[in-house]
């Protein structure tokens, strides 16, 4: 009797939600097909059209609405989480596999490695602009705003392998060990195959906070803009419509990376799952 | 001749608790041991120190005539066969068998060629042809269990620790696999150390038994001698054929809560007045009615049947005393009659006092 209630209460209340999270996206979807250059960000629209998008690569005709400044702003954010991706991941798997064993301090150091995820991004990225003017190190995206994305990131991948970890079952490194096998080529041959899969969730962390990384970025990035601030940038002036295609672009980009981890997980979690069937 | 492993005064702590308190053997080359205890008696700490997975906190492991303390797991050349295989779930049988070939430290001379033959022929040895190309998940328990065993042998160790490798298997493949690993054994020559929780495996497999009893060895022995005389009433115990009454000797009799039993004069071990145990084997006692009383040069008490319990080639019928103590007498089938007791039925269980054993 209850879940005659309770079942179309939470129906609504998940649609709702839905909604709420949705909601603004599919207004900025909309509206990037508003007809230009004279059409706004805004309702009605006045004619469905695709000119926002030609106007982002530069394929519309030239008028008084300059094109959004991101070539090199995007190339530098890619570049930035991929490295970004890479070095955290590493730092996670490694710290990751040292939290295996108890070792003197090991709470501290638990505790300082996941501070970089809880300090506010903004009293980080000031701070690392005050300390780099202090030693006079020259700001740039790949120096001082590298390293908080990494100490931001590599505290989530730490978790994800420190999860995965726990769930490992020791015994069969000690039979590889057993077989005459060293601990190092154990790893490699043995651990990491089998913790695969959360080396890739690490990476996809990783990668997609490190990419649109905004406050750490602001004050510690220097003179060129990555792509969160350059398009945070340009709202500054007069908001177009093109931030906004651009905006359904970058989402179907992370859609199609999103599509390439289901993929490689789905291959992983097959092999995890044969795994689970032995074990019974 | 030299013993292959040496154990002297191990000691292993986990807080207050002793897993290993003070356990010295020594096994030979070309052994079969088994070292019987039960679950927490620390055998599973044992191995682990042998492989070195695990310090002990005190005393020495001399393998071949080297204290190995220091000396890493894969530079050991020990074996060992895991309860749950811990198989390598990302590759194929043969793949899991010359894993330890292609990748140990040593002898990386040895050529592909080589190689492969010596794969070929232990999975010949252990009946695994025709599933080379398997995943994990597609072969059976038996096979599993299979392939771990041919993964260790195939490595050539000194000395294989199996870690209760029947344990995960069913009743009659447990059987098959003891007759198996008995031959491998004689076939390959290999000195291996078995533990297990299960007092039939022991004294199936064991040339030698090694008893293990919270944490110290209670006895070692052939596995006839320990199954006729235990040492102690712990081993007696675990090897689940004895009765076992606590009491006092008094003169030339044994005092127990439920009855006198008069000792055989020959051999009276057991202080006079000091508390010890006496036991009597579940298939020497007879079982009488109660009209023909126990005569004085028999030992025995009264008791009432409660159940029984056939197992194809025996029968273990289930007393129990005034006191409530549960006394079982085994039948062997092709000795006697199967029995026919009544329920609630008073019976004069009977043995000669020589069968029996009094524990200092």
């Amino acid at each position: 009797m209850q879940s005659a209630v309770m079942k179309p209460a939470l129906a609504l209340y998940t649609t709702l939600f839905l909604v709420f999270l949705y909601a603004p996206f599919a207004i900025l979807a909309i509206l990037s097909f508003q007809t230009g250059p004279e059409g706004g960000p805004q309702f009605p629209i006045i004619e469905w059209s695709s000119y926002w998008y030609q106007h982002l690569f530069g394929l519309a005709p030239p008028s008084r609405v300059a094109p959004l400044p991101i070539g090199e702003s995007l190339f530098r954010s890619m570049t930035l989480a991929f490295m970004t991706m890479i070095v955290s991941t590493v730092l996670g798997v490694m710290s990751a596999q040292a939290f295996r064993s108890r070792f003197k301090g090991s709470g501290i150091v638990f505790y300082l490695i996941v501070l970089g995820m809880m300090v506010p991004g903004v009293l980080v990225g000031l701070g690392m602009a005050l300390v780099a003017n202090f030693f006079g190190i020259d700001r740039h995206w790949w120096s001082t705003a590298f390293v908080l994305h990494v100490v931001y990131t590599f505290p989530f991948a730490f978790l994800v392998m420190l999860a995965i970890f726990n769930r490992f079952d020791k015994s069969v490194e000690e039979a590889s060990w057993s077989l005459g096998v060293s601990p190092a080529r154990t790893f490699r041959k043995v651990t990491f195959p089998l913790i695969f899969p959360g080396v890739l969730s690490a990476m996809l962390f990783a990668f997609t906070l490190s990419y649109d990384e905004f406050s750490r970025t602001l004050f510690a990035s220097g003179r060129d803009l990555t792509l969160p601030l350059a398009i945070y940038g340009t709202f500054a002036v007069e908001i177009h419509p093109n931030v906004f295609a651009f905006g359904v672009l970058t989402t179907l980009f992370s859609f199609a990376l999103l599509g390439v981890y289901a993929i490689l997980m789905s291959l992983s979690v097959r092999r995890a799952r044969r795994i689970a069937i032995q074990e019974e | 001749m030299q013993p292959l492993l040496t154990l002297n005064g191990i000691e292993r702590r986990y807080g207050d608790v002793a897993a290993l308190d003070g356990v010295s053997f020594s096994v030979a080359p070309g052994a079969y041991v088994a070292l019987l205890g039960p679950s927490g008696s620390g055998k599973t700490t044992l191995l682990r120190v042998i492989a070195g997975f695990e310090q002990p906190d005190a005393g020495h492991v001399v393998f071949d005539g080297r204290r190995i303390r220091d000396i890493p797991t894969h530079r050991r050349g020990i074996g060992i066969v895991f309860q749950n295989f811990a198989l390598f779930p990302h590759l194929t049988v043969e793949k899991n068998v010359s894993f330890g070939l292609l990748n140990r430290e040593s002898e990386t001379n040895m050529d592909r060629r080589a190689i492969d033959a010596k794969v070929r022929d232990m999975i010949a040895l252990v009946g695994l042809k025709g599933l080379e190309s398997r995943d994990m998940h597609q072969i059976s328990g038996g096979q599993r269990q299979r392939v771990a065993l041919a993964r260790t042998l195939v490595t050539e160790p000194r000395l294989v620790l199996l870690d209760e490798p029947l344990g995960a298997l069913d009743a009659n493949l447990r059987a098959r696999m003891r007759d198996e690993l008995r031959s491998l054994h004689d076939r390959l020559g290999v000195t291996f150390l078995h533990v297990t929780g299960s007092e039939a495996e022991a004294l199936a497999m064991g040339d030698t038994i090694i008893v293990l009893d919270r944490g110290r060895i209670a006895q070692v022995d052939l596995a006839e001698s320990i199954y006729n005389h235990p040492a102690s009433p712990q081993v007696a115990r675990l090897l689940n054929c004895y009765n076992l009454f606590e009491g006092a000797v008094e003169g030339r009799e044994f005092v127990s809560s439920v009855g006198r039993f008069p000792l055989d004069g020959a051999r009276a071990p057991g202080r006079p007045g000091k508390a010890s145990a006496y036991a009597i084997r579940h298939d020497r006692i007879a079982v009488r009615p109660v009209d023909r009383p126990i005569s004085p040069d028999e030992a025995g008490l009264a008791a009432t049947f409660v159940a029984s319990e056939y197992s194809g080639s025996s029968v273990l019928s289930f007393f129990a005393t005034a006191g409530g103590q549960v006394i079982e007498v085994e039948d062997h089938l092709s000795l006697r009659e199967p029995p026919n007791y009544a329920q609630k039925q008073g019976y004069a269980l009977a043995w000669e006092p020589r069968d029996a054993l009094v524990f200092a």
